[in-house]
């Protein structure tokens, strides 16, 4: 392990975050509101750290070759470090009172879950609710991804970054060189974004609005600068605008790219994306049927509320339009299961993936075909694509380890003091990037009141999920520390 | 630029790995999972895991927007296969062949003329067995190679204790051999490579390597102590294609030869094929086997089987046994540092090789070739001098040349000019260079070339 290697990445990664908290500070000048001076104070402090390490770390010869075990480190790392300056905005401002809020709402911002300790948002400065947007919108796309896109400096070893912190259940590159590839995503992804913003300015939402909202669509992340969410603004067209550009973000973005490319039925080609689409449609419909004359009175309505709180949850945004915890039963629990379902590998949504749920499903197949036919050789296809073995093994183990941690982090939780129904809830919506959970934590509650050893827990639950395990979860195995 | 490569093996790999590094935008297509993975964790290229010769795998690569495709497997039929739907496909693009088989020989011609048109057919081995035999003639000589279409060559040589030139310093040189005397281009020490100045001295246990006419090539190897003794005898371990072709010329020079195969159908094939060739079945690292047939008084030793690690035993046994002269086939270029520890110096390797000639050949400009030695830390670089660098039509004392690279000679109408402080290099000379990996690009922005492809 090269240590410094490591460091002079992490220290220009901060630089990069320093700067990019100068957004922020604009807005603080244009509203003129109080939060100027604690941007000030955390673009000198990120961008000494980040300097402070590219210069300790200067000597070392860069080699362009990173293994695989650098790049996890690296990326975990800095992930963590990211999470950690990303704070200090929240930390200066008065709203937050602790480190360990303020650690909390960074970490949830960066990895795109949007779980909250805010009591009041729409109390705090917009250059604070600019922040919070701004920091989901990074963390969505990557910001690996993202200084790989426009800073050259890594060549070679990049790979191993970019399969770190984009770990893809079946390895995708949409053009020969990663730098290219990273342009073409984080161009899609901005472009989206704009047209999102357009739409919601159509529909009367105000340029700050709208702009927060996008930004927090498109990654999936959830936080929003109203209090009630998207319920603030009670419009059926809010409601769909932003529940079609949650599918969108959902979908993989090489399909995106392919669609741009002429292709027109590039959705409807690939499997994953066919599963994903005819899942929330299912559970969009079963959800309607459930709360249509229980909750609403009208169909329309029934499944405006259902289809959006269905989509929001499945891609792992967290929006909230409506308090599902009022839904029935079975509202719910086919919610709670969409949480772990998650979007499509290849976007910016969390939990397992639809991908590693189909592989897990026909792998199951394949092994009750054996009991029938044992001499039979039988291949795990997707889009007609054979899964090789090694893959099968890691998806495999990354679902298994997937529950493992939801039941260690559930009962960690619980001992903590804090009832089942929002251990499980919060857990789940924490490692599935989700936002809200069920119990306390619910669409309407924030996380504020859990004990703060338990936001340290679930802050760690939020990296294992937007790193998808492995990269994190690594660094916690002794045998990658012996020499 | 888009390159397409099919054949993720030693050639493709390393080529891929060359281009990658300069930018090239690359997709690597092979049928092998395990090379595939191999190569998209280690290089930022794209990759395909299918057959090449498939045309909907080369529509779904985008041949149609790629500017060369290489064909490097393996296999002749795929690699021709592939050529031939990348041409009904997409015309313009530039094909370059990898073609093993020397049956094939008599139609490289009309490859090019008629369908699939390729551009380029490379076939290492010819090449190899070619460097085999120049090798076998210089008992010094670890690597040879030609500049200006053979009129010059590059030879590297380990230095004895009692070369006459051994503690001379290069200065010294000139009042003693005048104008014969050699173009050192590079003192290789203690895994060290040295650009030499003037003052630098050679030591014994150096290896020097230097340019010359080819005409001279005999007396300048004298100056070093090295006189070329025609060989007499050979033995082969390995009746492969390259032992097949080897044996034939050497046939031809009248050179009593003796190959070794273990495969009994092979040994049928060859000796149908050779007349005066002994052809021996058996394993080529046998050592009873070697004591029989007198291994110890062969002049040389050349083991080219298809094992890298059978070829470097046999050539130490055959060390062992009394043979200073071997030559060693090695593939894997993850070996080559190891190989100066075990004495093993004498070394080929048709998939290099084939990387080097097809890099080369795509190369674009006033480079003429760019030949990397000793594990790729130092090039020797032939170029043509533009009117519009620097470096020509002024003394060369004038010149900052980049610290680590040297101009070795300048051949005008096919003459070699030795450089000296007042020498002036003319528009339209060739020049050879040598230059360390750190002061390649220092020195194309001199030479106002780029190391660039079409």
């Amino acid at each position: 392990m090269r240590w410094q290697f490591v460091a002079s990445i992490i220290g220009i990664l901060l630089v990069f975050l320093g700067l990019s908290m100068v957004a922020p500070l604009l807005v603080s000048l244009y509203y003129q509101d109080p939060s100027r001076d604690c941007f000030i104070r955390s673009i000198g402090i990120t961008m000494l750290a980040g300097l402070v390490l590219i210069i300790l770390s200067r000597k070392q010869s860069r080699d362009d070759y990173i293994n695989q075990k650098e790049g996890m480190t690296t990326v975990a790392l800095a992930w963590t470090a990211i999470g950690i300056f990303g704070a200090l905005p929240f930390y200066f401002c008065p709203e937050f009172t602790n480190f360990t809020d303020a650690f909390f709402e960074s970490v949830s911002g960066f990895t795109t879950t949007g779980s909250s300790v805010m009591t009041n948002i729409e109390g705090t400065t917009k250059s604070l609710l600019f922040w919070r947007s701004l920091i989901q919108w990074l963390g969505g796309m990557g910001i690996i991804v993202l200084s790989l896109a426009i800073l050259p400096f890594l060549g070679v070893g990049g790979i191993q970054l970019y399969k770190a912190e984009v770990p893809s259940p079946v390895p995708d590159k949409l053009t020969p060189r990663l730098s290219d590839s990273a342009k073409i995503l984080w161009v899609l992804y901005a472009v989206i974004t704009l047209v999102e913003i357009i739409f919601l300015l159509g529909g009367g939402m105000s340029l700050f609005e709208s702009t927060c909202h996008a930004f927090t669509t498109m990654p999936t992340g959830g936080f929003s600068p109203k209090n009630a969410s998207i319920a603030h603004y009670n419009s059926a067209y809010f409601d769909y605008v932003i529940a079609i550009f949650m599918i969108l973000a959902g979908i993989n973005f090489s399909l995106h790219y392919q669609l741009l490319r002429g292709e027109t039925l590039a959705f409807w080609k690939d499997t994953e994306c066919r599963f994903f689409l005819g899942l929330t449609l299912g559970i969009t419909l079963l959800v309607t049927w459930d709360i249509y004359g229980s909750v609403y009175t009208s169909f329309k309505e029934a499944f405006r509320f259902a289809s959006f709180q269905v989509t929001s949850i499945i891609t792992t945004t967290g929006f909230a339009t409506a308090d599902y915890e009022k839904f029935p039963g079975l509202s719910q629990v086919l919610l709670f299961i969409a949480m772990f379902i998650g979007a499509s590998a290849g976007s910016t949504g969390g939990g397992m993936k639809c991908a590693r749920i189909i592989v897990c499903f026909k792998y199951c197949y394949r092994e009750l075909f054996k009991i029938i036919h044992p001499r039979s050789i039988r291949h795990v296809k997707i889009n007609n694509m054979v899964i090789p073995d090694e893959v099968l093994r890691s998806i495999m183990g990354f679902l298994a380890l997937y529950i493992a941690l939801f039941i260690l982090s559930s009962i960690l939780l619980a001992c903590m003091g804090v009832d089942m129904m929002t251990s499980f809830g919060a857990v789940a919506a924490c490692i599935g990037n989700i936002g809200p959970g069920f119990g306390t934590v619910g669409p309407t509650e924030n996380f504020a009141h859990l004990p703060v050893m338990g936001k340290w827990l679930l802050a760690w639950c939020m990296l294992l999920g937007r790193l998808e395990i492995y990269t994190v979860i690594i660094l916690f195995v002794p045998e990658f520390w012996k020499k | 630029m888009k390159i397409i490569i099919i054949g993720a093996g030693e050639v493709g790999y390393n080529i891929a790995s060359r281009l990658a590094s300069e930018n090239k935008r690359v997709i690597v297509i092979d049928k092998d999972q395990d090379a595939i993975r191999h190569l998209s964790e280690s290089l930022d290229i794209q990759v395909i895991t299918a057959s090449g010769s498939n045309p909907k795998v080369l529509i779904d690569a985008g041949i149609k927007e790629t500017d060369i495709l290489l064909a490097v497997t393996d296999s002749d039929e795929t690699n021709l296969v592939a050529c031939l739907m990348a041409n009904l496909i997409s015309p313009t693009t530039k094909k370059l062949v990898r073609l093993r088989n020397n049956d094939f020989y008599p139609y490289h011609n009309r490859f090019k003329k008629e369908n699939p048109h390729i551009d380029t057919i490379i076939n290492p081995e010819t090449e190899v067995v070619n460097t085999i035999r120049k090798l076998m003639d210089v008992p010094g000589a670890i690597d040879v190679g030609d500049f200006a279409d053979g009129q010059v060559k590059y030879i590297g040589i380990r230095l004895d204790s009692y070369s006459p030139v051994a503690g001379m310093r290069l200065i010294d040189f000139s009042p003693k051999f005048g104008d014969d005397r050699p173009l050192i281009a590079a003192i290789i020490r203690d895994d060290e490579v040295i650009v030499p100045r003037g003052n630098n001295k050679i030591e014994s246990g150096d290896l020097l390597y230097f340019v010359c006419e080819t005409q001279k090539l005999e007396q300048t190897l004298k100056l070093f102590g090295i006189i070329i003794q025609p060989i007499q005898s050979a033995l082969i371990i390995g009746g492969g294609r390259i032992g097949e072709r080897l044996a034939k010329i050497l046939e031809k020079d009248s050179i009593k030869t003796k190959i070794i195969e273990s495969d009994l159908d092979r040994c049928h094939y060859l000796s149908e094929q050779m007349d005066k060739t002994v052809v021996l079945h058996g394993d080529g690292s046998d050592q009873k086997l070697f004591l029989e047939e007198n291994v110890g008084q062969s002049d040389v030793v050349v083991s080219i089987t298809d094992d890298d690690e059978t070829n470097i035993l046999v050539s130490l046994l055959a060390k062992n046994l009394g043979v200073q002269n071997t030559i060693t086939r090695i593939e894997k270029s993850s070996y080559f540092p190891l190989l100066a520890t075990i004495g093993i110096e004498k070394v080929v390797s048709p998939r290099l090789s084939a990387v080097s000639s097809i890099l080369q050949d795509i190369r674009k400009g006033k480079v003429l070739s760019d030949i990397s030695i000793f594990g790729e830390r130092g090039e020797f670089i032939e170029a043509i001098a533009l009117e519009t660098s620097d470096i020509t039509d002024r003394p060369l004392k004038k010149l900052h040349f980049p610290k680590g690279a040297i101009l070795v000679c300048i051949i005008r109408d096919g003459q070699i000019i030795i450089p000296s402080g007042d020498s002036v290099i003319k528009p339209g000379d060739r020049i050879i260079l040598f230059a360390l990996k750190q002061a390649v690009k220092k020195l194309e922005k001199l030479l106002t070339v780029k190391l660039d492809y079409f």
